[in-house]
This record gives structure tokens, sequence and C-alpha cells, in this order.
């Protein structure tokens, strides 16, 4: 059958003839453009639903562009892993567009309106490519045209400041995609292949021969990949972006963006690399030592900022830490403490920031200090702040609770139990900067009396936070789905 | 630029950039090159005349030619399949090596040049109107 | 340990072409105008293009064109490295447009386009 055969393909040339389509409409009819997006990402959504229905029925996917089998063409390969970031992607953008209805003409000028969805679909296609290939080059393409769509996401408010963050956010995720282009010249020199699984057979016999080469090349993969997943000393670029794009794209940003360019990084550490090459160039420790730094400077930073946008954009730094610390560990409960975090993160971050965005349509405050009375004025929308900042504190019952305790196991299985000092410490700044936003908001009492009352904000931008709280919740409660489904990759990326 | 030396030398410069351009993508299945570097030739061609006299295509339509060559080679897409860029199996074939040697790779490669060459008119106008 | 230049003068391209991206990188790094970090980051992708390039070339290699006229022993160059750099020569240009006009509304916005400048007029305000 032609659609289940070439399925991976369809799902990302889908949303790609679905950005052209919004280029015309953009011209034509401004208007229509939110609801062609709706129905381009629900498309990709129920193609992800069927793909992560095909792979846990113990199948994986592989896709030969042109009929052309590697080491020749392209190939696309979607394991667990995959399957679950493309459900994760096109679900999070399928909620993100429906807040969108309301929320961009708000947020950002309407001459661009028609061609923010452009850019939207433009990021969610290259994203899902990143995701499914198996092919190094592609990978940078895909890696090129995702730091674009980004930086337009960013640039759409139009205003100095996201102008300037979307420059600096271009100038240094272009660097970084060229330091990622040098390390894949150096794989093809030594591995003559561009084929993932071709590059690591070919690495396991030649790596003994070229130490120097693989030293270079692991170097340039971290700086390359890590400038882009905003990795703790090469972050700088993520405030400024995260805090003053309008608040679909930060939650885009923050939620996806950065997790897709972990994804790979994990995949040319492990996959790729190899686990001795990456303990044996010491590469491994550096990431610990850059995680830890990350968590507790994140959390420093995210302390003294004032703006609530640009306090969870630190938190997203310190959050990443947590990520590339899991599978820095290198142990099975590590590597799978890093994989529910990017799923469990992506949904605690859509949440807060479609808050913030949320908070700041109804009410116009901007500022931490400004949430006297917000637990009464708009109730809904604060309970669901209020979830998503007790699982980043790591509250049992809450999803982030479950990573915690993750990679507390994962320290204990590296004879490292050090982390887990670290863990519990950063599970106090995170409280000392989120509770005082929930505290204020329900139990300070401004002037005068506030009287409760439901939120006066559109049903199309309350249900996306409704829905991404209640994951939250269940990614806490019931955990075991994911984790035996992520446990297959688990075991791939350990062999 | 009112430059009158300029303006003499690159009338015809450009004339000659211009069919260079066009020589170019049309030898793409014969010689090295192809689409996309005559498609550059061909907007660096326009280009100069832009610079020296300052005239550009101020149309509606400016965007068309690009819309119409993707449209054309993605329907050459659809329509052959995966035998699309497989040379010497449909169309006007003539000996390998010569000018109508490749087939419909002929076609998509003037299509990809066309492509190239007004999107890169087409960027550099719209920075020139946004000064 | 002891260093063989001649293995350095036998690969001069790939020396030369990490040369020019060190080149590009510092050109990023130093320079407060605006426009030159653009143009650090093109001499940066020139430096790896030429790597590539250098990567697939053969000495005495022709154009990989199907002719039946040549000869069967003759050597063709690899031509996938250069595709990929009509790839990547493709995506720089695009990186570069949207880059340059940023910096046009930058210029708009702030009347400079000097990164320090920028920098002191946003925190005055």
């Amino acid at each position: 059958m032609y659609l289940w055969e070439n399925m991976p393909f369809i799902l990302i040339i889908g949303s790609l003839v679905g950005a052209f389509i919004m280029a015309m409409f953009a011209r034509w009819k401004r208007d229509w453009c939110p609801y062609l997006t709706i129905i381009s990402v629900g498309f990709s959504f129920i193609l992800s639903c069927i793909l992560v229905y095909r792979v846990a029925g113990g199948e994986i996917i592989h896709y030969y562009a042109g009929g052309w089998r590697p080491p020749w063409g392209i190939e696309m390969m979607i394991d667990e892993l995959g399957a679950m970031m493309l459900l994760l992607l096109s679900g999070s953008f399928l909620l993100i567009s429906i807040y969108c209805i309301y929320a961009i003409p708000r947020e950002i000028p309407p001459s661009v309106s028609g061609w923010y969805y452009t850019c939207f679909l433009l990021t969610l296609s290259s994203m899902m490519g990143m995701v499914a290939t198996n092919d190094f080059f592609n990978l940078f393409v895909m890696v090129e045209v995702t730091g674009i769509g980004a930086c337009a996401l960013v640039a759409a408010k139009g205003e100095k400041l996201s102008t300037e963050a979307a420059l600096r956010y271009l100038i240094l995720s272009s660097t970084g995609a060229a330091f990622l282009l040098f390390a894949i010249a150096f794989a093809y020199q030594i591995t003559g292949n561009l084929n993932m699984t071709y590059v690591a057979a070919e690495m396991a016999k030649v790596k003994d021969q070229f130490p120097v080469i693989i030293w270079v090349m692991i170097s340039f993969f971290t700086i390359g990949l890590g400038l882009k997943a905003a990795l703790f000393p090469l972050h700088i670029w993520l405030p400024d972006a995260h805090s003053s794009a309008p608040s679909p794209s930060s939650a885009i940003l923050s939620g996806l963006v950065v997790k897709v360019y972990i994804v790979s990084i994990m995949r040319v550490y492990f996959l790729v690399f190899g686990f001795d090459v990456f303990t044996g160039t010491y590469m491994r420790y550096l990431i610990l030592v850059m995680a830890s730094a990350a968590i507790l400077f994140g959390s420093f930073f995210a302390f003294v900022q004032v703006n609530l946008k640009r306090r969870l954009a630190y938190s997203t730094v310190a959050q990443i830490g947590y990520i590339f610390l899991g599978f820095g560990l290198g142990t099975a409960w590590g590597i799978m403490a890093a994989m529910l975090h990017i799923i469990i993160h992506a949904f605690m971050k859509v949440c807060l920031f479609l808050s913030a965005g949320a908070i700041y349509y109804q009410t116009g405050r901007k500022k931490v200090t400004e949430f006297t009375g917000l637990g009464y004025q708009m109730p809904v929308t604060m309970v669901a702040f209020t979830i998503a900042s007790l699982s980043m504190i790591g509250i049992p019952l809450f999803g982030g609770f479950i990573t915690k305790y993750g990679i507390a196991l994962g320290s204990l299985e590296a004879n490292n139990p050090y982390f887990i000092a670290l863990i519990v410490l950063s599970g106090l700044l995170n409280a000392s900067y989120y509770l005082p936003l929930v505290w204020q908001a329900y139990f300070v009492s401004g002037p005068k009396k506030f009287k409760l009352e439901m939120d006066a904000i559109p049903f199309s931008m309350l249900l996306p936070i409704m829905i991404t709280a209640a994951g939250v919740i269940y990614m806490g409660i019931f955990p075991n789905g994911p984790l035996s489904f992520l446990g297959k990759a688990v075991a791939r990326f350990l062999l | 630029m009112d430059d009158y030396i300029a303006k003499v030398v690159f009338r015809y410069v450009t004339l000659v950039v211009v069919i260079y351009g066009f020589y170019v993508i049309l030898h793409g299945s014969a010689s090295p090159g192809g689409g996309f570097a005559g498609g550059t030739i061909l907007a660096m061609g326009v280009l100069i005349y832009f610079l020296v006299f300052g005239e550009q295509w101020r149309g509606k339509l400016r965007e068309s030619p690009m819309d119409l060559a993707v449209l054309l080679l993605g329907l050459g897409a659809v329509v052959e399949g995966i035998k699309f860029l497989v040379p010497q199996t449909h169309g006007p074939v003539g000996a390998p090596g010569t000018l109508f040697g490749g087939g419909w790779v002929s076609l998509a490669n003037f299509c990809i040049g066309t492509l190239v060459a007004f999107s890169i008119l087409n960027i550099i106008y719209l920075l020139v109107e946004e000064e | 340990m002891k260093i063989d230049f001649s293995i350095l003068l036998l690969n001069y391209p790939y020396f030369v072409s990490v040369i020019i991206f060190c080149l590009g990188c510092l050109c990023i790094l130093t320079q407060h105008n605006l426009l030159k970090k653009v143009i650090g980051i093109n001499i940066m992708q020139s430096g790896i293009f030429l790597f590539y390039i250098a990567l697939g070339n053969i000495k005495g290699g022709i154009a990989p064109i199907f002719d039946p006229a040549m000869p069967e022993a003759a050597i063709y160059i690899n031509p996938l490295t250069s595709t990929l750099i009509l790839t990547g020569i493709v995506v720089g240009f695009s990186v570069t447009a949207f880059a340059l006009a940023l910096i046009v509304k930058l210029h708009q916005f702030y009347g400079t386009i000097h990164a320090p400048h920028i920098i002191r007029m946003r925190s005055l305000g």
C-alpha cells in the first residue's frame, strides 16, 4: 500500500507542502491560515499516531528515498525514540496551533501573521525530518532549516528586542551548523559513508587508526549540536530569544526545538561513536561537568530574573542540564531518564509558556512580582501553572519526579552518588523560584478583596494549557507505558 | 550609480553574462555546471544591470516564474514517479553528451535554473526595497 | 613527537581549509560590526566547502559526466562531495539573506550596526 510504505516521507513532505500552501494563502486569504494550519498539523498527528502504533508492534520502519538502498541513498529510520519524538512534536504543535488562533493576532503585527504559519509548518517539517533521518548530510540540512525557521519565529514579533535576539540566535546557530558540517566532513573522510549505520560500522573498525580525527570530530559534534541545544556555556543566545519571542514561539523553542538537537546528539554519541569512544575521549566527563554547571547556574540565573518569560527561559537552561546529565551517566536508567525528561519537560514548558502568554493576554502582566490575586482572576490557568511548577520542583505524583528519580537511580548505577546531592539541591533551587509565584497568586491579599471568577480568555487558548497540565499528571502517575516503550531504544543505545 | 563608462560597458557585458547563463543551464546534462550554477550566472547578469542602471522588475507577477518552475518540477515528479530523474527513458532524447542527451533531466535543469535565478533576484530586490 | 612536514605539504588543501575556517571563526568572535560577523560566517563556510571539495578530488580526475567517447579507464572525481556542497551553498545563501534582512531592520531601529553601540542603547532603554 502506497501510504503505508511511504509513511515517514509523507509525514515530512506533508508539512512542507502545507508550508508552501500557507505561503500562498498569506498573500491571498490571511484569515484562513490558522485553520488550514490546524488541518495540516492534525494530519501529521494522525500519521505519527499510526507510526507509533506500528513501532509499538515491534517494527523498525526504514524508508529509502527514491528506492535507493543505503549506503548510496538517503535512509529514514524510525525507532522507538524517533516515533515517540514524532508523536510529541506533532501533538505539541497541534495544541500550540490551536492556541495560536487568538494569541497570534494579539502578539504579532497582522501583516506577517500569514507568514508566521509558513515558518511554523516549516519548522515542524524540518524537526520531524531531523528526528526521522538516518543520514548525516540530511541531518545537516534539516538542522539549518530548523535554525532559519526558529529564527523567523522569534523575529516575527518585529520589535527591537526580538529582532536583535533573532540575529544573535541566527549567527550563533549557523556557527554551530558550520561546526556540524565540518564534523560530518571528518566522518566522511575516515569512513567514506554518510549513512549513520554504515558510519558506525566503519568507525568501529578504524577508531584505533585515527585517534586524533575522532577526537576532533566528537568535539566538533559537541560544539555544533551543543550550541544549538544550549548546553551551559553555549546557552547565551537562549534567554533573549526565548523571552522576546511571541508566547507560542517561546513554547515551541523552549519545549521542542532544543530537544530535537539533543536527540540527534544522543544518537551521534551512542549509535555512531559508541559508548567506548564516548568515554575514552573524556567527552562523557565533560558533558557531566557542563550539565552539572547548567543545572546550578541556570537555576541561579533564573532566580534573579524579574521578567516571567526570562525566568522560564533560564529554567530551560537548567532543565537541559538534566537531560545531558541523564545520558552523560551512560547507564540504562540515566538514558531512560533523559529520554523521559525530553517528553515531560516538553509538556511542562509548553504549559508554563502558554500560561504566561494567557496571563499577558488577559491582564497584560509580564513581571513575576505582579502575580497577586491571579489565582482568583484566572483559576484554570493558575491551576495548570501550579501543576507544571510542582512538576518542575519534582514533587511525587507529578512528571518531574519520575525523571529525578530515574537520574538518581542512574547515578547509583554509575557508582557516582554525588549527583543525588546535586538533584536535591537543584530541586530546592527550583522551589525557590517557582513556589513564590504560586504562593503570591493564591495567598497574598492585595489592597482589595478578590472574587473567584472564570478566566476571561478564549476556550481555544485554555484547552492546550489544560491538556498539557493533564499530560504532566498522567506522566507522573502512569509512567509505565512510555517507560516500557522507550526501554527497547535504551537497550539499543547501550549495545 | 551614475558613471558613463560603466553604463557603456555593462550594457553589453550584461547581455554576454545572460547568454552565458542560459548556455550553462542548457548544457547541464553534457558539461560541468547545470541548473544551479547557470541560474546564479543568469541572476548575476540581471543584477549587474540593476546595479548600473537602477532599474528593476517591480511588477506584481515578479514571483510567478518561481512558482511556475516549482509547479512544473513537482508535476513532473508526480507524473513520472521514481523514474523522474533517470535519463534516457522518456522525452526527446539525443545522443549522450550532446545538448538534448539528458531527456527529462534537461527540462528539470531548466526549471531549476529559472527557480534559482528568480529566487536570488527576488531576495535582493526585497532587501533593497526594505531600505 | 616528530611531525612529518611532508604530509602537510602533500595535503595542503586540508591545511588551508582549516586555516580559513579558523579565520572565519576569529572574524565572528572579534568583529563588532554585525555585517562583518555575517561575512565571518561565510568565510567559515567557504573553508568547509574547500575541505569537502578537496576530499572528493582525485589528481588527474575529470568531471563525472557519462560520455561514451571517453576511454573505459578514465578516472572520475567523486561527485558526491560536490553535490553536498551545492546544497551547503544554498543553505548558506539563505542564512546570509535572512541575516542581512534582520540587520537592515536593526539599522532602522537603532541607526547603527555596531554591536556594542546597540547593546549600550538597549541597556539605556
